[in-house]
């Protein structure tokens, strides 16, 4: 049941994306820009610690 | 009818410019710095790494220091549309007032709801509820911005409105024209993400001061990282974005294209970008040497090798034909005013509408149309250009300042990804010089934008000299000299306290110092413990 409701969002996302891809492609774009970069500085700091964590192994 | 003095009105920019740059101090770190406490926040509930819960907190208490003085400047903002320029207010309210009225309730409901939530309920709420709420701070907050500038769009490239020759004032026509207008849509974009580069600067340029002291390491260290990743991207998109405005710019607001590129001429296609020049508005030409780059102007601009730009002095004859185009046009407004029932007289303004700003343009110095002189349509024509100096170089420096942006940005991500920051003291050490450089550029891209879209308050329909309020300059004296005491007084505060703050460090917090935490006297490579652990 709960995959088809998460089905069910993705589509309805997919058709507002659609829609407000071609009414407004820059909000569109900031829309998608700003999680791909929120989620790019997570995982900077993710990564970070994995760096620090695979240097105290290696010491 | 009553017009104020040009004294009154130079005042009245004076006091708007004074108060909406003070205002631009501070939300651009609020766009930006609320989606870096959000990133801050992902690892930790993801990671379950204290450190990160603790780095949000930090940051977060830098963001509430700033978010409340941003309040309250905009604030001011909202009445002085009203008090300030009530003729304004009153042509175009009814497209204005929805859009400020939008930005007036996200501002106060969401975000400044969501912010309290975020601020007080690290205890009372679940680590996801909670990050949900930063999420919805920075959402609210950069929505919030979404409606201003949608107004600002409105001044810029007026759609999704007409004239109405009964009320003589414009009136909305379409909601969705004025909400997804080119010119609406370009600015947020760039707005808003430079924002994400100001809060960006911010961490990384405070936590490289604490590098270089040896302080803070591991929070330091942590926040440069993501703060320096998060600038990159940025950076690379509000200079993109900066051009896709520029296109926009390029077809909507002639006049400001030309004063943002020096170009006295109208030159063949593809136009050159001028590096370095030196305009006179005076001797309407660019004095002393000029620095050029062959057609990049024309490909930025255009995108294509083809289309000429107009020049300045093009745009002048331009307007020149659009004022005696406007002349009948507001002469038949005017009789019409007198006999709503004479159809002819609303039939001319029909036709003639396009151009009936340029006919109050030339009011300022023929108040009577009929006894408009060659002369005067000229010195009209010539009122229809910015100031060509000051556009130029607030937009020169502007991008000088983006593009070293992003070298520091890249130099940073660089090191950082490759655990180098630390071999690099100097670059430590001159960071914190570079902290004023987003704020300064943000200042200047409002400034290329609003100075360039002189004379007009509403660019083409409604000129500035006629929209302020008939105001006393004894009034508007008192109340400019008032926000100036007022506004240094705030600064004062808010300086006094980030220092503060920012010298006290998180290390208040005491939360995760046993496993990863920021306290000073952790070793730089010590083992980030997770949050179940400590």
């Amino acid at each position: 049941m709960r995959i088809i409701i998460y089905f069910l969002i993705s589509l309805w996302l997919i058709f507002l994306g659609v829609i407000l891809g071609d009414y407004g492609p820059w909000y569109f774009a900031w829309l998608v820009g700003t999680v791909m970069i929120v989620l790019i500085s997570a995982a900077g700091g993710a990564l970070m610690d994995t760096q620090l964590e695979e240097e105290q192994q290696h010491k | 009818m009553i017009v104020p003095s040009e004294t009154v009105v130079e005042l009245s920019r004076w006091q708007f410019a004074a108060t909406a740059l003070y205002h631009f101090l501070f939300v651009p770190l609020t766009l930006g710095l609320s989606f870096i406490l959000a990133a801050m926040e992902t690892v930790y509930v993801t990671t379950g790494r204290v450190i990160y819960k603790e780095m949000a907190q930090f940051w977060g208490k830098l963001f509430a220091i700033n978010f409340a003085l941003g309040v309250a400047t905009g604030l001011t903002m909202e009445f002085e549309f009203g008090t300030n320029w009530s003729f304004y207010s009153h042509y175009v309210g009814d497209i204005f007032g929805a859009p400020l009225a939008i930005e007036g309730l996200m501002a106060f409901f969401m975000e400044s709801t969501f912010v309290g939530l975020m601020l007080f309920g690290w205890d009372r709420l679940s680590k996801a509820g909670h990050l949900s709420v930063t999420f919805l701070v920075a959402l609210g907050s950069n929505l919030s911005a979404l409606w201003i500038l949608v107004a600002n769009g409105f001044m810029q490239d007026p759609v999704g409105a007409t004239f109405n020759p009964v009320s003589q004032r414009m009136e909305l026509t379409s909601f969705f024209d004025l909400l997804f207008s080119h010119d609406a849509q370009s600015k947020f974009v760039h707005t808003s993400i430079a924002g994400y580069v100001t809060g960006a600067m911010f961490v990384v340029t405070i936590s490289a001061w604490y590098l270089s002291r040896g302080r803070h390491v591991e929070m330091a260290r942590r926040s440069l990282r993501m703060g320096a990743l998060f600038g990159v991207f940025s950076v690379i998109g509000v200079i993109t974005l900066g051009d896709a405005l520029g296109f926009v710019a390029g077809s909507a607001q002639p006049t400001k294209l030309a004063a943002m590129e020096g170009m006295w001429e109208t030159e063949p296609a593809p136009a050159p970008l001028k590096l370095i020049a030196f305009p006179s508005d005076s001797e309407q030409r660019n004095v002393g040497p000029t620095l050029e780059l062959p057609g990049v102007a024309g490909i930025l601009i255009t995108h294509s090798l083809d289309k000429e730009l107009p020049g300045i002095k093009e745009l002048e004859k331009r307007a020149a034909e659009r004022i005696r185009n406007g002349i009948p046009g507001m002469l038949a407004l005017q009789r019409y005013r007198e006999n709503p029932d004479d159809q002819a007289a609303l039939a001319t303004v029909r036709e003639h509408e396009e151009d009936l700003g340029y006919a109050m343009l030339l009011m300022r110095y023929a108040p009577d149309l009929t006894q408009a002189t060659p002369e005067q349509i000229e010195q009209a024509a010539r009122d229809s250009i910015p100031p060509v100096w000051l556009t130029f170089w607030s937009f020169r420096l502007m991008i000088g300042l983006a593009f070293l942006m992003l070298i520091y940005l890249i130099a940073m991500a660089t090191f950082s990804l490759s655990k180098q920051c630390a071999a690099h003291d100097f670059l430590l050490k001159i960071s914190i010089w570079l902290l004023p450089a987003p704020f300064l550029a943000c200042e200047l891209g409002w400034l290329t934008a609003e100075l360039g879209r002189q004379p007009w308050t509403v660019y083409e329909k409604l000129p500035t000299w006629i929209s302020a309020s008939t105001h006393s300059e004894a009034y508007l004296y008192f109340s400019l000299i008032g926000f100036t005491l007022i506004y240094l007084v705030f600064i004062v505060i808010e300086m006094f306290l980030m220092v503060k703050f920012i010298r006290q460090g998180p290390a208040g917090y005491g939360h995760g110092l046993a496993g990863g935490g920021s306290g000073t006297i952790q070793p730089v490579l010590s083992a980030p413990v997770r949050h179940e652990e400590a």
